[in-house]
């Protein structure tokens, strides 16, 4: 009755990591079964060693951390959702490493990072050079970011379907508020990942039937659907110069924006909500706006003056943007404007409960409208207006903590910015590569001055890594545990 | 299993936390949108909307439960929201109700009629819990279970009891009638063991068969109180409901506050004595002749002055005194505060329905939560566990004991030495937490 609810239960949360330690063994044996199949031995033993680490570390904490109490609450889920995607990285390197083809620890920590937060942006010059099972690795540990790694533990390990498993799914799962599909949480998760799952296949099948074979088929789909942008070739997508290619892609990055839970109920026959939900026209309506800038600029700016061209090109790029997928199909010189739209693009981003990242449009409506509402008090004082979203009245308290979060978001934006330019990187190109790592875009230097992102110096790697993490998970949930009344009694 | 529980009022909270960590699916529904975000932290889901309607019943997903629970403020609306769950295909409702005159058994072909399966009325339950605490007098809790054939008793150890000091071990060679299954020592409760003593001021639950009861009295000190003459403070539902039963057998006198609600008091029950005037106020209570009142009842809304009234009604020689407390963080104080039994509405009514779901479910099989303990009442399986080897051979952990069993109909303790059979009915007595190993147990 009067137990210590302070005390933060770091033995549950250490025999819980346990346990997913084990769950991305698991997911490791993927690539290991492919460099098998196309006879990689060198890559076959840098998996093998890599999950026989990575199981026997977590069966051992698993099994010999017995917590005194199993309970958990908000502290733990705000602890153990942060460490759970550094631990994640941290064993999801390990093959890089023991492969040889990253040399040292930063950049294959970067990598993983990278993979995992669906950031996308790679430390390889040369991804075509890499064995497959690496590549496969590569998009299998952004398909399991994107929807979440602790959602995922959600739906599989029963034991957390306790009131601590909601505060885990508060505690990763984005947007304002998070909507419950079913009432237990494993029911949640299991609705999700169905959804998420399914999308994949139907993904797989697609490109299939295209010009891809089934392991860039494979592969593409894995780091599409999650929003991530990871390639198998060094001129992404635009390497099979393929129109349906590209449709594929784009319908897919686009759904992979669209707020999960939306999808979950169309595909249970119930359409109020998606006739309801105001995000989804804003998200519709950037794509739009946005791409019939980009198409302007590419025609009347540009050299290419084929017209269906222009306008594949810009639309794709456009959705690229807004869901932070970061694929291109060709590259070539971004006019100023263009530029600038990618940029608002990046900071609004897709819809919340999707797997894109940045700050999301949910939140970029609720503010405007709030900034509205205060245009119209300062006329009339008295007046009473409220702030609607999808129909729905947003409390005050979650307005304020939208402001909170885009204060947050742009103080991190400014001191990320300030560092990396103490390295002597332009002030845009810093601007620019700490907005890309926050939002989980991954666009890179190469956007701009065609450098590459394994030549920025390793403190700036590390500066990148820590936005990519905070920007996955919506900077509270990692932010809070740097504040001294987390940790005080 | 589903259910939906319309109206996030203080019971229909407690149910849907309780039943959500027992692993069922909850989808709780109600018009007042704070009251839900409260919940946002649970495993459940909320539901805003008004209970009264078809479109929120079914967006709720009535039509594939299991079971409906009604508990909004008014008993007309949870009768009809039950009665449009049931048209919509939930298999079982339930309604709470505040009306003695839908209990009676003549008018609830009326309700089975229209789809209410169980009605729950917490002031009857709660009439009915204080003619038993009033009629054993002695005891702090009085459960009956399998059939009546066994029964625990939780009560309060004082200096005078024999078993204060003595192993457990000793204790049960002297007394084979008695089974001490769990002590509630601080707001502690512990599954004692052989080598555990009992320590003054513990509440002890005790399982015995019925007929034993004499010695376990005796064995804790007590002597049976007589009780002719009865106080009650505030004059609620509850207090309705325990004159209309008991009026007859003792001599009632009823202190209320509010003038208006003495007169109706007055006209519903004649053979009371209803006295306007403050419980707390001493004068009045020295006047009505606490001094010589066998027991005390305090019912008012605020259980800090039900529980301070008690206090007082101790000082004035008050043998048995009854507070309701409806706040669940206060009864663990209150119980320290030696104030005889504490009654809560909401602990009753989830109990209630805890048994209703025992009844559609015969997988789960919790009967009664205490504070921090938990007795469950299993059958035996064929092949089980528990029916391998004698109990002390099994190794059983050290947060559940068997307390005793109903085998052919006959209630009997348990002991080292027992062979749990096929068939038999077990009391488990656990902690809360353990009851899964209890269930690995019996499976």
């Amino acid at each position: 009755m009067f137990q210590k609810k302070s005390n933060i239960n770091t033995l549950m949360v250490v025999r819980i990591i346990g346990w997913l330690l084990m769950i991305e063994a698991i997911f490791m044996i993927v690539p290991l079964g492919v460099s098998l199949y196309y006879r990689e031995f060198d890559c076959v033993k840098s998996f093998f060693f890599s999950i026989l680490i990575t199981l026997f570390l977590g069966m051992l904490t698993s099994h010999f951390i017995r917590p005194m109490r199993m309970e958990m609450y908000r502290k733990e889920g705000f602890l153990l959702t942060s460490l759970v995607w550094v631990v994640f990285s941290i064993f999801g390197m390990l093959p890089f490493l023991f492969s040889g083809t990253v040399s040292n620890v930063t950049d294959a920590f970067y990598e993983t990072m990278a993979g995992f937060t669906t950031t996308g942006s790679t430390i390889f010059v040369d991804v075509e050079s890499l064995p497959k099972g690496i590549l496969l690795w590569r998009s299998l540990m952004q398909w399991i970011g994107g929807m979440g790694i602790i959602l995922f533990t959600l739906a599989v390990i029963p034991m957390l379907n306790k009131s601590g498993g909601v505060q885990l799914f508060n505690a990763e799962v984005t947007g304002i508020t998070h909507d419950k599909l079913r009432p237990r949480v494993s029911g949640t998760a299991i609705g999700l990942w169905g959804v998420y799952v399914g999308m994949s296949i139907i993904m797989v099948v697609c490109l299939m039937i295209g010009p891809m074979d089934w392991f860039d088929s494979l592969c593409h789909t894995l780091s599409c659907v999650s929003t991530g942008g990871f390639s198998t070739k060094n001129d992404s997508i635009g390497f099979w110069d393929s129109r349906y290619i590209d449709s594929v892609v784009i319908v897919f990055m686009f759904l992979g924006g669209v707020n999960f839970s939306l999808i979950y109920n169309v595909l249970h026959g119930k359409f109020k909500p998606l006739r309801e939900n105001e995000v989804l026209k804003w998200y519709v309506l950037l794509c739009f706006i946005g791409s019939l800038v980009c198409f302007a600029d590419l025609y009347f700016r540009g050299e290419n003056k084929n017209i269906s061209d222009c306008f594949f090109d810009s639309l794709f790029h456009i959705v690229a943007t807004i869901t932070t997928t970061g694929f291109s199909v060709e590259s070539y010189s971004w006019g100023q404007f263009s530029l600038m739209m990618l940029i608002i693009l990046m900071i609004s981003c897709a819809c919340a409960g999707s797997t894109s990242g940045g700050l999301k449009i949910d939140r970029m409506v609720v503010m405007l409208k709030n900034v509205k509402n205060e245009f119209k008090k300062a006329l009339h004082p008295n007046q009473v207006i409220s702030v609607r979203l999808n129909g729905k009245v947003v409390p005050y308290a979650h307005v304020q903590r939208v402001v909170a979060f885009l204060v947050i978001f742009t103080l991190i934006l400014v001191i990320s910015t300030t560092i990396l330019s103490l390295f002597n990187i332009s002030v845009f190109d810093s601007f620019f590569l700490s907005l890309s790592a926050l939002c989980n875009v991954g666009y890179g230097p190469g956007m701009i001055e065609g450098g590459v992102f394994v030549d920025l110096p390793m403190a700036v790697k590390w500066i990148l890594m820590f936005d990519m993490l905070i920007g996955r998970l919506e900077l509270f949930t990692v932010l809070i545990l740097f504040t001294k009344g987390f940790w005080v009694k | 299993m589903k259910i939906v529980i319309a109206g996030a009022g203080e019971v229909g909270i407690h149910l849907a936390k309780l039943l959500s960590n027992e692993n069922q699916d909850i989808i709780i529904i109600d018009r007042d949108e704070d009251k839900l975000a409260k919940l946002e932290p649970y495993n459940m889901l909320t539901y805003i909307g008004n209970p009264v309607s078809f479109a929120t019943l079914r967006n709720a997903g009535v039509a594939n439960s299991d079971l409906f629970i009604a508990v909004t403020p008014y008993e007309t609306d949870n009768v009809l929201a039950c009665e449009i769950a049931k048209t919509l295909g939930a298999e079982k409702t339930v309604a709470r109700i505040d009306n003695y005159d839908f209990m009676i058994k003549e008018n609830r072909s009326f309700f089975t009629e229209r789809g209410i399966c169980d009605l729950i009325y917490p002031e009857y339950l709660a009439g009915e819990e204080l003619e038993v605490a009033l009629k054993r007098a002695w005891v702090r809790h009085w459960f009956e279970l399998c059939n009546g054939e066994l029964v625990i008793v939780g009560v309060k150890i004082r200096e005078n009891a024999r078993i204060v000091g003595m192993p457990l071990r000793e204790l049960f060679k002297m007394s084979n009638y008695a089974h001490i299954s769990a002590i509630k020592r601080n707001h502690e409760t512990i599954i004692p063991r052989g080598d555990d003593y009992i320590r003054v001021n513990d509440i002890v639950y005790i399982a015995t068969t019925n007929g034993d009861m004499q010695d376990i009295r005796d064995l804790c000190g007590k002597t049976d109180i007589d009780i002719k003459k009865i106080m009650i403070m505030g004059g609620s539902r509850i207090a309705v409901q325990l004159a209309m039963r008991v009026g007859e057998d003792y001599d009632i006198t009823i202190l209320e506050n509010d003038y208006k609600r003495c007169e109706e008091l007055a006209e519903q029950l004649p053979d009371c004595s209803i006295i306007h005037g403050d419980g707390r106020n001493f004068e009045v209570l020295e006047e009505e002749g606490i001094v010589d009142t066998d027991a005390f009842i305090a019912l008012t809304e605020s259980s800090e002055a039900n529980i301070l009234a008690c206090l007082a009604a101790k000082e004035y020689g008050v043998k048995k005194t009854i507070a309701e407390v409806e706040n669940i963080q206060f009864i663990s104080e209150a119980e320290k505060l030696n104030i005889g039994t504490i009654i809560n509405k909401k602990l009753l009514a989830s109990s209630r329905i805890f048994q209703i779901l025992l009844d559609n479910d015969s997988t789960t099989a919790k009967c009664l939560a205490l504070a921090d303990a938990e007795v469950a009442e299993l059958v035996a399986k064929k092949g089980s566990k528990i029916t391998k080897a004698k109990i002390k051979d099994l190794n059983l952990s050290r947060d559940l004991t068997i307390a005793g069993m109903l085998r052919n109909g006959k209630g009997q303790l348990v002991q080292g030495d027992t062979q749990i059979q096929e068939g038999d009915h077990v009391v488990v007595f656990c902690l809360s937490g353990a009851i899964h190993k209890v269930e690995k147990l019996f499976n």
